[in-house]
């Protein structure tokens, strides 16, 4: 990640791996911010246990860091927000 | 082109368990290894129906459940829940006498992934994937 990387650019990033690590069928700027990554489709993706796997594995090759379980499971994966407030926190 | 409807559940108990015995176990828990398996005259009857690719995925995928800490009897701890990048290099044959190798990708969970990667007795590669299963019961 660049020092002189927005929020706004982690976020777009972060929406394109999503898309791309699962082959998801959508335009990344259609993910909105705050919408739940996993659960009830019809508020956010409907993402399952597999696709939250695929998507940690993504998340460490892409920003270098490494992610327990427990920190998933709660909050750092709960929408994009989140998620990139959890990459900021653990690249210092 | 792949029909599903001509393709039926493969459960992972005998006689459809086709990884047979475990060569290596490396460190960390077992969660990388090398399992045996040989490709009989029956299983050569297969390839027409476009299953034996499914067979070979099924193959690394019993083999990383049973590195993973399966029961050795059964090899079933769990099931099949994903494969991607899946490339079948060459068909076996019967005869052939294969090794499976599986190395832990991550984990979440219930969810393993791991890369696996099928050679034969030559070292020739025949198919590799990444093998996503869940662990435990469905």
């Amino acid at each position: 990640m660049s020092s002189v990387e927005t929020a706004e650019d982690l976020k777009s990033r972060v929406k394109e791996l999503i898309v791309r690590q699962l082959k998801l069928d959508i335009d990344p700027t259609s993910i909105r911010n705050e919408a739940p990554l996993f659960g009830d489709a019809a508020e956010g993706l409907g993402l399952d246990s597999i696709d939250a796997l695929e998507l940690v594995l993504g998340v460490e090759k892409e920003f270098g860091i490494k992610v327990q379980d427990e920190e998933v499971g709660v909050t750092a994966f709960a929408s994009v927000d989140a998620l990139c407030a959890f990459i900021q926190e653990k690249k210092g | 082109m792949i029909t599903t409807s001509r393709l039926e559940p493969l459960p992972h108990v005998y006689p459809f368990r086709f990884v047979e015995r475990t060569l290596e176990r490396g460190e960390e828990g077992g969660l990388s290894g090398r399992v045996s398996a040989v490709v009989t005259a029956n299983a050569r009857r297969v390839q027409d129906g476009l299953l034996a690719p499914f067979t070979l995925a099924e193959m690394m995928a019993q083999a990383a459940l049973l590195l993973q800490g399966g029961d050795p009897e059964i090899g079933k701890t769990g099931f099949l829940a994903g494969l991607s990048d899946f490339v079948v290099t060459r068909v076996p044959e019967a005869g052939d006498v294969l090794s499976i190798n599986v190395r832990l990708a991550g984990r979440l969970g219930p969810a393993v992934k791991f890369d696996g990667r099928l050679s034969d007795d030559q070292g020739r590669e025949v198919a590799s994937c990444g093998i996503t299963v869940r662990t435990g019961g469905p």
